[in-house]
């Protein structure tokens, strides 16, 4: 078996690519992308809504997760912070290893991700994190794990999980969000809605394995310009 | 070396003796449709299930699709990109190749199940893997991966609700993207109890569920290696997209120290962006809503974030085979969302497994036989009423009923040539059919000494009600009109002779 990093010659990988070559009709590499770029995407990118519509919808799809929202002023994002972990009635947090201190609420067990083992996050009641951004038309929130997002890990065992979102992050379509990261992320999560599952006579049951509860503060930070994080 | 396309060789069975009593989800055992879907056409209670569950989708689908204005925009844009895909599949297989593994992780190329089988397990006997857990995987599935390991010695756990259902009721998935669509409740309640050994398990789903999180839990933080399919490949990044709802998949994908992919060299899309399409689509056709609760997107191997070992399977088993030509070809392009077994009248009333496939429903009935390069499933094409309802609801535009007419014809010519079937009823009257209808002469004839051969049968109010032979099997559940006494061409011939506003 080769290493990483290094491409397998084997018997299989010729014969496939044989096969589709005999079978297929592959334009010249380089018409590939100009054929690519005429595929037609007359599809809606850029949303209609306000920015105030736009926000209104993304707390709207939230609330219909059975995500619980509250909003904010940034200047009040600690103590709303403070206000949620408390109301939660839980006291061990996890934080990603940029989480702004401001963020770290005093009073309780905060566990910063310096590489915490699986052990170390499973006894871990909580976890607060930043997003990427959101989108409003699906009720999305987009982790791409940065700093401030955190590990996958981290979002995945506490059953409770508190992402701060702010008001010039939420877009209004999935295309817009893609036109926002024009470098792919290597790593990224989609979250509409705490796990769930409708297995059993399709009856919609929240929290299987991921967090259980979902909590989102949005902060209105007034800016109508998307920005960038 | 012989070219594999024109000696198709067929995979090995992994089981040898399939369990009776149990749904044969191998098409090389299969029994075909029609007699494989009286089991469920007689058992009410599982026509039940089916069709809740089916009916609880539509209507989700249907509100969701209707609220969304650029939906048909997103189905060309779809079908447009799934296409382009499949034209110019090698070189969009080489560049994810090549973007996986500068990302760390290693791509594997199988040219049939019993290759991706091998290649897993020589993976999984590097690690000292015993146990392994897995998210829902079509593809493992199809190469019968489950029973192979098990054999080899190596413990899976299937980590989807549904799956876990299934895997511990010794039952097989009857639905690609809701499995166990057909076991409901208290049948569940029964599973559960007897497999975890929890008597007093009540049947509310909420209970059932949480039997299974907990069930789950440690695997998840103590099994090493996990194998998951994929949803997509993305070639400009090297990414690997899963969709889910509960959590099982994120798990697998992120805590295991090995993570292996297995996937369909078709699932490949050329960029990134591409996924606005696919992703607005997908969920909302699958288990209608706007997105799915969990998707992930990972690129080989991330330090500090997720396994350290990261391996993909790229597997071929047949569908090199199908992009020769159209319409075949469209039926690659297939997302796996279900949307045309929910809409389908057929899989309504028979469910998944008389499919005798993993892959049931209008997309299994064009897949499968395709898969099977035409040696088995040669009944599936046939159980359709060519409706269209599959192709409206497609979110990338296969044209199913296309596909179906196509392979019903190959099928039938398979059929004809064979030695047996010269005298058979249905071919020797097509032959006479084909002799009758190629000379208007012999067409006038027959039509004549038709006519008065029918009066024998025909009662005094004109009806025919019991012909003999072949011809019984109509008349046993219907009457047949008699012959008129003047054909439309004698009647056009005599109209035409006499002055206009005359005729009768």
């Amino acid at each position: 078996m080769s290493a990483p990093g290094q491409i397998r010659q084997q018997g299989a990988r010729q014969q496939i690519l044989d096969r589709i070559r005999a079978n297929t009709r592959s334009v010249a590499a380089e018409h590939l992308e100009s054929e690519y770029a005429l595929l037609p995407r007359t599809y809606v990118r850029a949303g209609s809504l306000s920015a105030e519509a736009r926000l209104a919808l993304m707390i709207e799809r939230l609330r219909e997760y059975d995500a619980e929202v509250v909003e904010c002023s940034p200047e009040n994002l600690p103590s709303s912070i403070a206000s949620q972990l408390q109301s939660s009635g839980k006291r061990i947090f996890v934080a990603p290893s940029g989480l702004p201190a401001a963020w770290l609420a005093p009073g309780f067990d905060w566990r910063i991700d310096h590489n915490l083992s699986s052990a170390e996050i499973e006894v871990v009641e909580g976890v607060v994190t930043a997003a990427f951004c959101a989108v409003a038309d699906s009720g999305t929130i987009v982790l791409h794990h940065s700093a401030t997002e955190g590990r996958r890990v981290i979002t995945l065992l506490p059953d409770w999980h508190l992402c701060i979102l702010h008001a010039s992050q939420v877009v209004e379509t999935l295309p817009e969000y893609f036109s926002r990261s024009q470098e792919p992320p290597a790593l990224a999560t989609y979250i509409s809605g705490p796990s769930a599952t409708a297995d059993i006579e399709m009856t919609r049951i929240k929290g299987v394995h991921g967090p259980r509860f979902l909590h989102v503060i949005v902060v209105h930070d007034q800016a109508d310009q998307p920005k960038n994080q | 070396m012989s070219h594999a396309a024109d000696h198709p060789v067929l995979d090995q069975p992994v089981l040898d003796h399939p369990v009776l009593d149990h749904p044969v989800l191998d098409p090389r055992f299969a029994a075909p449709f029609p007699v494989a879907a009286l089991p469920v056409l007689r058992n009410p209670q599982l026509r039940k299930n089916v069709a809740h569950a089916i009916d609880v989708i539509q209507a989700k689908r249907g509100k969701l699709v209707h609220e969304k204005s650029d939906w048909q925009a997103l189905r060309s844009a779809g079908a447009a990109i799934r296409s382009h895909v499949l034209e110019n599949l090698a070189p969009y297989l080489e560049l994810f190749e090549v973007r996986c593994t500068a990302a760390g992780g290693v791509v594997h190329w199988a040219a049939d199940a019993a290759e991706a089988r091998q290649i897993i397990l020589d993976i999984l006997r590097q690690e000292q893997a015993t146990e392994v857990i897995k998210i829902k995987t079509m593809t493992s599935a199809e190469i019968q991966l489950n029973p192979f390991l098990e054999a080899a010695g190596v413990r899976t756990y299937e980590t989807d609700l549904a799956e876990i259902i299934l895997q511990l009721g010794q039952d097989e998935p009857s639905h690609i993207v809701v499995p166990a669509l057909h076991v409901n409740r208290s049948q569940v309640r029964e599973i559960f109890a007897r497999t975890m050994g929890l008597k007093n398990l009540s049947d509310d789903p909420h209970a059932l569920t949480a039997a299974a999180r907990t069930y789950l839990r440690q695997k998840f933080l103590n099994v090493p290696t996990a194998i998951s399919g994929a949803n997509f490949l993305v070639a400009e990044t090297g990414s690997v997209v899963v969709v889910e709802s509960e959590g099982n998949g994120r798990m697998c994908l992120t805590l295991p120290r090995t993570m292996i992919t297995i996937a369909g060299i078709e699932k490949v899309l050329p960029s990134f962006q591409d996924l606005e399409v696919m992703l607005q689509v997908l969920a909302r056709s699958a288990t209608g809503e706007r997105m799915n609760p969990y998707t992930s997107v990972w690129t080989g191997v991330t330090p500090g974030d997720g396994p350290r070992r990261f391996h993909v399977v790229l597997l071929d088993n047949g569908r090199s085979l199908m992009l020769a030509k159209e319409p075949e070809r469209q039926t690659l392009r297939c997302i796996r969302c279900a949307a045309c077994m929910n809409t389908c009248p057929v899989y309504r009333q028979t469910g998944g497994h008389a499919y005798g496939s993993v892959y049931p429903g209008p997309i299994g009935a064009i897949l499968t036989p395709q898969l099977m390069k035409m040696h088995h499933a040669q009944t599936l094409p046939f159980a359709s009423s060519l409706c269209g309802a599959c192709y409206e609801v497609c979110p990338v535009k296969i044209n199913i009923p296309e596909v179906l007419l196509e392979l019903r014809s190959q099928v039938v010519n398979q059929e004809r040539h064979e030695a047996g079937r010269f005298f058979d009823p249905m071919y020797l009257g097509l032959r006479i059919a084909h002799l009758l209808f190629s000379r208007a002469w012999i067409f006038h004839t027959a039509q004549f000494f038709g006519r008065i051969g029918i009066r024998f049968f025909t009662g005094k109010d004109g009806w025919i009600h019991s012909l003999p032979s072949v011809g019984g099997k109509w008349t046993q559940t219907r009457d047949l009109r008699g012959f008129p006494s003047q054909t439309f061409h004698e009647w056009w011939a005599e109209r035409d002779l006499k002055p206009p506003g005359e005729a009768k």
